[in-house]
């Protein structure tokens, strides 16, 4: 049997009454106790998934499986699931304590024992010097950890956080980051986390899912996310990467050799996809994975680099962000025009380089990942 | 668990029927009984259009309209341009929000007040023996009462304007309340003085608030029927003085005839305005 | 027009002086009648005093000619209070209704906008009509309650409009996500949240109905409400009695606002705490 925190969302569809697809067709497996962050620009109906987990939206179609069991048509407080609201929706006339003793007032538990169960959460969340202020008395942070008291008081199975962090300042965000993190693994329950901000997503995630247009582009471990994206679309939108396209010239072996736009050629490793002949692929590079040299040259770049000259130079603390026009074949062929290299602070004042200056970007054959699908457009940080 | 279309349905099911058994059905009686024939032996069901007929030949009826137009008219101006001064004052002038808070609630204070009541208290200052009369003698700047002052259209309109400016503050001060002040400085950085950032940005953002005052005041004036009577002491009436008379006299169908009449002309002019600013999208749909 | 540096325009002081006026046309008359009405027993309806006391208030109680002052308010008060209650449940009902569009929800806006801006005694004629047509008694309690519904609802459906367009549904989805029942979602959660909103639609019923007069004229039935009382006073009664009945009516509706003011006052401050005396920037 499932665990009781499993969730398994099959052919989930949601159709709105304007006509809008929220979410077209969503296969979906998270485990039991394990931290899920949804991921993906406003609109790609990550929160319309969230709000359907948590019964406040209904599917069109597809299934909602929640430890085992289908949960499509229950009403919210059935479904061992419970919601952190965006603006944490802290029910304004009532203190700290009886927020977070609601659920038991609704549940009928008598006020001595609700007070005293709410307590017991107050302390473990910290806020016991302020139980009896009301919620406009409180901090971003306070009212957040108060959302967070009021939801696992009902002691779910699941936790469905929608944009938890995003109401609060940068410095409460990372601290509010990890103090999300250390309550999953103290509770040991699943928790469900929609945000738009990649970073956030890779630092809080046990399992990351990419969205875009109602669909998952990729699902898979945090690193997995960002080291190796399966697609063009999460390899941009993820950022840290550049986005190349070529022709496939020959594929001997494992090994794809792509034509690229100044004569020079790709290489990288095929892995399971078998690519035909004069098919255009795309592949990502790592922006930190690339070396930086000096170029004058006019002629065809060598083997695995590209040319360009030096757009902008951004210092960044421990690295610097060195973007490059690419040349204008280039250009025509990746449908990008930028490529972004991430330089070792110290290497890169030994020889600083200038705006304008000529420059060759290459890497080696095994940074370079093929890459399923069209140069989707995305948000390239 | 109601289904959500049978919650809705029971939430509107005491307003709908408030409205149809008390608006829609007497409406109708009205409709009906302005059709009846009426004579010296009382009233007839029928189906006659004599009392449209007889409305509408009367040369009365239409000094009823245009003297009861020229009130609205002048009412309106007048407390359009007090209520939206008022307003901008108390909401862009006063910086203590809870001093505004303290300054509305002293505009909307005499509204508790009856009516009737701050009417007639017109009559002390207004009247020849009144204080505006013995104060103005006593200082010399006239030797005779003003007559004027009292029972005549000066006084209706100051009644009027009296009681129903309140109706032009309140969504005035809603609808301003609601717009972002830094919009202002948006507005004085693009170099617009004083008033063309009132013209241009206030008005625009407000029109709601003054379609709907505009709504009050004017179908407040045009229903009138006491104010017009009390404060002309008699020598102007309205429209709906008239019917007043008639029913005094169980002219029921004559007065009936000239409601309809009335109806249709305060409903197409409403409708005009609501056509112009759709007020129920800036109601509901606010967000 | 809010520059930091404390220096106010010369706007400033123009309406300042334009809302001061205006607060005096608000006032002075009404300060004039409540003056008059301590007039000495000798008083005319006109300044100056001649004497001052209590006569003509001890004269609209006792004096036959004056009619049943005190009747007519024995009957408006619980009319009001009725009229209040109903305004206040059928408008929570229906402001909640609104916040989705349905079938006819167009029909029914426009209806109570038109309920709102029909003239008065037209529609009290209607409802006077009716009742004589069907051969039903009116009375204070059946057929004034109604008319006067007619006016207040509207009144009420629009405070709850601009109430519920300031109110963030999550609350909602919270209470029913933590387990509470669409009774407990409303009882627990939406009531107490928008209890200003609801105290000011009872303050605007009651105090509409308390004055009503237009529409309560025809429906009334045989005994007067105060408003009616007031009219017939004004035609009959040539005494400072008239602005004595003013003062005590006057002051009967600051008693009530003051309570009902307070008490929303009362509600903000324990919520907001703090938080209340928001300053502008």
């Amino acid at each position: 049997m499932a665990g009781r925190g499993r969730i398994d969302l099959v052919g989930l569809f949601k159709r709105f009454p304007d006509g809008t697809v929220a979410v077209d067709g969503v296969n979906l497996a998270v485990e039991d106790g394990s931290y899920c962050c949804l991921l993906g620009p406003s609109g790609c109906g990550k929160t319309t998934i969230l709000r359907m987990i948590a019964g406040h939206e209904t599917p069109t179609d597809g299934e909602i499986v929640i430890g085992g069991e289908n949960v499509v048509g229950q009403p919210p407080s059935r479904r061992g699931t419970a919601m952190m609201f965006q603006s944490y929706a802290l029910f304004p006339h009532l203190t700290v304590r009886d927020n977070i003793a609601f659920s038991l007032r609704a549940r009928g538990v008598g006020k001595a024992e609700r007070y005293r169960e709410a307590d017991r959460v107050i302390e473990q969340v910290q806020l016991a010097a302020l139980a009896s202020r009301l919620p406009a008395q409180l901090s971003g942070g306070q009212q957040q950890r108060v959302a967070l008291a009021r939801a696992i008081v009902t002691k779910p199975r699941v936790l469905l956080l929608d944009e938890p962090l995003s109401a609060l300042d940068e410095f409460l965000r990372l601290q509010m980051r990890s103090e999300l993190r250390q309550m999953q693994r103290q509770l040991g329950i699943t928790f469900i986390h929609v945000t738009h901000t990649q970073l956030e997503a890779v630092a809080v995630a046990d399992q990351v899912v990419v969205m875009d247009r109602g669909r998952i582009e990729q699902s898979s471990s945090a690193r997995g996310i960002y080291a190796e994206p399966k697609s063009a679309y999460v390899a941009r939108f993820m950022g840290g990467q550049n986005v190349l396209s070529g022709a496939v010239a020959e594929a001997p072996g494992a090994v794809l050799r792509l034509g690229g736009p100044r004569g020079q050629h790709f290489l990288l490793a095929a892995r399971e996809r078998r690519p035909a002949r004069g098919q255009t692929v795309y592949f990502s590079v790592r922006r930190d994975r690339v070396r930086l040299a000096r170029w004058a040259r006019d002629g065809a770049p060598p083997d695995n680099a590209v040319t360009g000259s030096v757009k902008a130079v951004e210092y960044q603390g421990t690295y610097v962000k060195v973007t490059l026009a690419l040349a204008m074949a280039e250009t025509a062929v990746n449908g990008a025009d930028e490529f972004v290299v991430y330089v070792e602070e110290g290497g890169y004042f030994g020889d600083p380089l200038g705006v304008g200056d000529g420059v060759v970007a290459s890497w080696e054959a095994d940074e370079a990942r093929l890459l399923a699908g069209g140069p989707a457009a995305g948000a390239p940080h | 668990m109601l289904s959500a279309r049978v919650r809705v349905a029971l939430q509107v099911l005491p307003l709908a029927l408030v409205l149809l058994v008390f608006f829609v059905v007497p409406i109708g009686f009205v409709v009906a009984v302005s059709f009846f024939h009426y004579d010296d032996f009382g009233i007839v069901p029928a189906f006659s259009p004599e009392n449209y007929a007889a409305v509408l030949s009367e040369h009365l009826t239409l000094d009823l309209y245009l003297s009861t137009l020229r009130f609205a008219a002048l009412v309106w101006f007048f407390t359009l341009i007090i209520g939206f001064w008022v307003a901008y004052f108390l909401v862009f002038h006063v910086r203590n929000q809870l001093v505004a808070i303290g300054l509305f609630l002293v505009c909307t204070v005499p509204f508790w007040t009856s009516n009737i009541i701050r009417m007639i208290s017109w009559l002390p200052l207004l009247g020849k023996e009144g204080l505006i009369n013995r104060g103005l003698i006593g200082l010399g700047v006239i030797h005779r009462p003003l007559e004027f002052l009292l029972f005549s259209d000066f006084s209706v309109v100051v009644s009027y304007v009296h009681l129903f400016t309140i109706f032009m503050i309140v969504p005035l001060f809603n609808s301003m309340s609601r717009i972002d002040r830094s919009l202002f400085e948006a507005a004085s950085d693009a170099g617009t003085s004083r008033l063309q950032t009132v013209l241009f940005v206030v008005v625009p953002l407000v029109k709601s608030g003054i379609v709907l005052g505009s709504i009050f005041v004017i179908t407040l004036v045009m229903g009138d029927f006491y104010v017009v009577r009390v404060m002309s002491g008699g020598s102007r009436a309205s429209v709906v003085s008239a019917m007043f008379d008639d029913i005094s006299v169980l002219l029921f169908p004559h007065a009936a005839a000239n409601a309809v009449f009335l109806i249709i002309i305060v409903v197409l002019m409403v409708g005009l305005i609501l056509r112009a600013v759709d007020v129920r999208r800036e109601l509901v749909d606010q967000r | 027009m809010t520059n930091s540096s404390g220096n106010r325009p010369w706007t400033f002081y123009a309406l300042a002086a334009f809302f001061a006026a205006y607060v005096l046309f608000l006032y002075g008359p009404m300060l004039c009648i409540f003056i008059l009405s301590f007039q000495g027993q000798g008083g005319a309806l006109v300044f100056p005093m001649r004497g001052f006391g209590l006569y003509w208030f001890i004269d609209l109680f006792t004096q036959v000619r004056t009619g049943d002052v005190i009747g007519a308010i024995e009957r408006s008060l619980p009319l009001a209070f009725i009229v209040m209650a109903l305004t206040v449940a059928i408008s929570v009902a229906s402001g909640m209704a609104f916040r989705q569009r349905f079938r006819g929800s167009g029909i029914l806006f426009y209806g109570a906008v038109a309920s709102l801006v029909a003239p008065g005694l037209v529609l009290g004629i209607g409802i006077g009509l009716m009742f004589q047509l069907l051969g039903v008694p009116e009375h204070w309690w059946s057929s004034a309650v109604g008319a006067q519904l007619t006016w207040t609802l509207p009144f009420g459906l629009l405070i709850m409009f601009a109430v519920f367009g300031r109110f963030n549904r999550a609350y909602e989805e919270a209470a029913r996500d933590l387990g509470a029942s669409p009774a407990q979602v409303v009882r627990l959660v939406v009531i107490p949240i928008i209890l200003p909103g609801i105290i000011a639609v009872a303050l605007f019923g009651f105090t509409l109905s308390y004055d009503e007069f237009a529409r309560t004229l025809q429906t009334s039935g045989p005994t007067n409400t105060l408003p009616l009382e007031i009219w017939s006073m004004t035609t009959n009664v040539t005494s400072p009695a008239l602005y004595a009945l003013g003062t005590v009516t006057t002051a009967f509706s600051f008693l009530v606002i003051g309570i009902s003011l307070g008490a929303i006052a009362v509600i903000q401050r324990r919520r907001f705490g703090r938080a209340l005396p928001a300053k502008r920037p």
